[in-house]
């Protein structure tokens, strides 16, 4: 069974009387555990869907099914549900919360979901950390990391609940080529060692390389969607 | 409690923004903890002004006359008797009484003539019931008989005229016959009362009711208490104690119209005060919307990790009470120390703008002193409070029902 389905999925956004189509007819399936890349040039829709995938916003037209339950007609509040509980995001500007260590901004996105004790949940978050390459920065605020130290705290953060699904949107594209390798490989051992479905939208070759599943996006539409045979290597 | 850390580190984290917001709320309660010790404190000077030149804290006079006081009737006048003046004296917190002759007339001073109030006294008795003694600046006070008055600086001013000169007063008696008292003026008295000041004249009783052909009777009774948080209690008992039959009534010293005004400029002073703190939640208002713009990100984030509409505005709510709290706290303060040098050292407002108080219509004449009003800063402090938080929560709640992507991308 999937964990995403949609279904003729279109997003029409209104700029004054002036209808701008964003998505029109998507069709995709995404299995668990896989490891996804959409890519297209600026304003294809990207972010449209990602947006779409993480229960931000609904379609205009289509259905949209996370782990088989019709997003359309899920309510505001269940659709925060969705999200505190199944779904991570890691956004170009990592948009973390300043006035947060790394520790704490981590172990916000694991107390929303209540479902760990305590001494659970600090495992947790100190174990992430670890895994992410921050071990020793726990106690440090955002503003003390570099980028890529930023960067691997909102993936520890995404990860941490260990939703069903996380969405990146560009990860890369404020780190230089070393960093954003870095980074990629730490999602990369993530989705092997977790088995979570990673969904990134991204314009960057380097990224494409890591995915197992390239999806172009050209005007709203999918135009190409091909998985690779082996596991990716990067360069 | 994860978020209510949140907003205590973003308090912390716009330490200049807290601090600003904060020492508005605090200016507010401090200015309103000012203002109403100001007028708590001239509100009691002009009641003590009232009671200690004018009215006293009971009055006995016939109801009929009551009804038609400030016209100064020469009719349903009272005649004291022994058994009313015994009642009076046996009432619990009695000080002294004094009988009262109230009537209108026109002053000459040979050249001018001015309406004004006649009082006739008894010169010893009244002393012990009001505090003219030490207030009568040339000259003295008459005896019982002598065609002598004492007036107001004020009007003396205005009339030009000073000790040992006369003048006439023209009045109607009883019957409405004209008559004329000549007097001479024996002392000149300087109140803190201005209406005293500006519009009385004392006389003899005796040569009063003989002017004005009353024999015996009197206008009313003035009666001074120990205290004056007794006299409702004390004329409620000097009530029961009087003849009904004779129409005559007690009234309390706050049933006077004088008062019942010093009541209606207080709800005013109330309303430019709501105004100050309503400032305060404009400062609220706007350090909110602040937040919530420089933050937007942060609330996208905050909705994309899941967090409810209601959650982010409790954190915002935090935020803003916090600062409230602050602010209240502060402007406790501040506020203690500022009616503390009000009621030690007073204000004369009256030096300050050049001008007499008496001509924004308050009966008080020299320093104004503060008074300690404890429920108003229980009060002011939990307004700012609530004011902190109520104000809060309509921004708040539109910061956190923005669009989560518009937010997120800050579009």
């Amino acid at each position: 069974m999937s964990l995403l389905k949609l279904e003729n999925v279109e997003k029409i956004y209104n700029q004054g009387k002036i209808e701008v189509p964003a998505l029109r007819g998507i069709n995709l399936a995404v299995e668990k555990g896989e490891f996804t890349t959409v890519f297209g040039p600026s304003g294809s829709g990207k972010t449209t869907l990602l947006n779409m995938i993480g229960c931000l916003d609904k379609p205009t037209n289509g259905v949209i099914k996370f782990d088989n339950q019709a997003l359309g007609e899920a309510s505001k509040k269940d659709l925060a549900m969705i999200r505190r509980n199944n779904v991570g995001f890691i956004f170009q500007s990592h948009n973390l919360i300043p006035v947060l260590t790394a520790y704490e901004n981590v172990e916000f996105a694991i107390r929303l979901t209540k479902k760990y004790s305590k001494k659970d949940m600090h495992n947790r978050v100190m174990k992430i950390l670890d895994d992410v390459g921050l071990k020793g920065l726990e106690g440090r605020r955002p503003n003390e990391l570099s980028g890529g130290q930023k960067q691997r705290v909102a993936i520890a953060r995404a990860l941490v609940k260990e939703p069903k699904l996380v969405l990146a949107d560009e990860p890369s594209a404020n780190l230089d080529s070393k960093t954003s390798r870095e980074v990629l490989e730490v999602m990369m051992k993530m989705n092997e060692k977790l088995g979570t479905t990673f969904i990134f939208s991204t314009h960057d070759p380097m990224v494409m390389n890591y995915a197992r599943r390239l999806l172009e996006i050209r005007d709203g539409q999918i135009t190409e969607d091909n998985r690779k045979e082996s596991e990716n290597v990067s360069d | 409690m994860f978020l209510t850390k949140l907003a205590f580190k973003n308090l912390v984290r716009h330490r200049s923004r807290t601090l600003i917001t904060a020492s508005i709320i605090a200016f507010a309660v401090f200015f309103y903890l000012l203002m109403d010790s100001l007028i708590l404190g001239m509100t009691n000077m002009s009641y003590d002004s009232i009671i200690n030149y004018d009215s006293g804290h009971l009055q006995i006079a016939n109801k009929v006359y009551w009804e038609e006081v400030e016209d100064l009737p020469l009719r349903n006048l009272i005649i004291p008797d022994s058994s009313m003046i015994y009642s009076i004296e046996h009432i619990n917190g009695y000080k002294a009484y004094s009988t009262e002759i109230n009537f209108t007339a026109m002053m000459n001073n040979g050249m001018n003539e001015l309406p004004v109030m006649g009082k006739g006294i008894n010169p010893e008795k009244y002393f012990e019931v009001f505090n003219y003694e030490d207030q009568i600046i040339e000259g003295s006070m008459f005896k019982e008989g002598e065609y002598k008055a004492v007036i107001g600086k004020t009007l003396a001013d205005l009339m030009n005229v000073g000790i040992n000169d006369y003048i006439i007063l023209l009045v109607k008696d009883r019957n409405e016959t004209f008559n004329t008292i000549d007097v001479e003026i024996s002392g000149i008295v300087n109140t803190s009362n201005p209406n005293i000041n500006r519009n009385v004249v004392l006389l003899p009783i005796d040569v009063v009711q003989q002017s004005l052909n009353i024999d015996n009777r009197v206008s009313k009774i003035i009666i001074t208490l120990d205290n004056r948080g007794n006299a409702k209690k004390a004329g409620i008992q000097l009530r029961e104690t009087m003849d009904k039959s004779t129409g005559n009534e007690v009234y309390v010293w706050n049933e006077l119209d004088a008062i019942s005004i010093a009541g209606a400029k207080n709800a005013g002073n109330q309303m430019i005060m709501s105004i100050i703190l309503l400032i305060a939640a404009i400062a609220i208002i706007n350090t909110v919307i602040l937040a919530a713009l420089e933050r937007m990100e942060e609330i996208g984030m905050m909705k994309a990790l899941g967090l409810e509409v209601k959650e982010i505005v409790y954190t915002f709510v935090l935020e803003s009470a916090g600062i409230g709290l602050l602010g209240g706290l502060i402007g406790l303060i501040m506020g203690v120390f500022g009616v503390w040098l009000l009621t030690a050292f007073g204000i004369d407002w009256g030096a300050m703008v050049s001008m007499d108080m008496a001509s924004f219509g308050i009966p008080v004449i020299g320093k104004m002193y503060g008074a300690w009003n404890i429920a108003a800063f229980i009060k002011v402090f939990l307004f700012g409070l609530i004011i902190s938080i109520v104000s809060s929560i309509l921004p708040a709640h539109w910061a956190a029902d923005k669009d989560p992507i518009k937010a997120i991308y800050h579009r």
